[in-house]
């Protein structure tokens, strides 16, 4: 599944990286502890978070993640946006909360692990 | 807590510090804590260190993101407390991280003796200073005073390391109560 069809199912808005859409990803990550992402998350993760500060795109970028969904309708501060043009990483916005996001990719046939 | 410190710290060393003071008060009737990190290292000028809490500033060459600083601030944002970098190139730079005690999304300090032990093994010719307040309670550690005692032994000499650790594991229970 590519992270334009994820967006389209879910009913999330894509806010920047948008030339980098058509990635498909086949896994996925919640977690609120930066430090948790850095540790455990994988390469190509999706990342579902509430957190809005610009370190998220800093860690995104440091773990090649395919890109954050940010959930609760939480919107990405000023600086964060701003840094996730310039570094071309999605951010994702839903009003969906985290459990709904990651229950609705696993039924997708996005993974947790592996 | 004591992942970011080390972090810190760490900065401290690869700025070449010689001598790092590490001081953390909890006041609980103020509902603070504050951690400061001193060193004595080759400081930053002041646009460097405005940009020291962006994190896509580093002067590391093997990753583009920095995020020890950056990780810090918002821990404190979060929690009700704010964050200060002072610096002058020459002279070293201090960082003061404050908290709200209260705050249900504060950081417990974790294993600071861990942290202790990992800077005291790995440089032990680094003067490291130690202290932390609770409660009217102080432990406090200053290799330096410990290595005077020790004479030619290295503070990371594998008879002393397990007499160490225990000395400052006790400390810290003690302060805990």
């Amino acid at each position: 599944m590519t992270l334009r069809e994820a967006a389209e199912k879910l009913g999330m808005k894509p806010v920047s990286g948008h030339s980098r859409l058509s990635r498909e990803f086949t896994r996925g990550y919640v977690s609120d502890l930066l430090s948790d992402v850095m540790a455990n998350a994988k390469a190509g993760d999706v990342w579902v978070t509430l957190q809005v500060h610009q370190n998220i795109v800093a860690v995104a970028a440091l773990k090649e993640l395919a890109a954050v969904i940010l959930i609760g309708g939480r919107q990405p501060e000023r600086q964060t946006l701003a840094k996730a043009e310039a570094e071309n990483i999605p951010l994702l916005l839903t009003e969906l909360p985290a459990f709904e996001v990651a229950g609705r990719l696993y039924q997708m046939g996005i993974s947790g692990k592996g | 807590m004591s992942l970011h410190i080390l972090d810190i710290v760490e900065n401290s060393l690869a700025a070449g510090a010689r001598r790092v003071e590490i001081r953390i008060a909890e006041d609980l009737s103020a509902d603070r804590m504050m951690v400061e990190i001193k060193d004595d290292g080759c400081g930053m000028d002041e646009e460097m260190a405005q940009k020291a809490l962006d994190p896509f500033f580093t002067t590391k060459t093997v990753r583009r993101v920095g995020l020890g600083l950056p990780l810090l601030a918002e821990a404190c944002r979060t929690t009700g407390g704010d964050l200060s970098l002072q610096s002058c190139p020459g002279k070293g730079t201090t960082v003061r991280a404050t908290f709200q005690c209260s705050h249900i999304d504060r950081k417990p300090l974790g294993p600071m003796a861990d942290t202790l032990m990992t800077l005291i093994v790995g440089h032990p010719e680094v003067e490291l200073i130690y202290e932390q307040r609770k409660d009217g309670k102080v432990f406090s550690l200053d290799t330096r005073e410990i290595q005077a005692d020790l004479g030619d032994i290295p503070l990371n000499a594998p008879e002393v390391v397990p007499t160490l650790r225990a000395l400052i594991q006790n400390g810290l229970e003690e302060l805990e109560g």
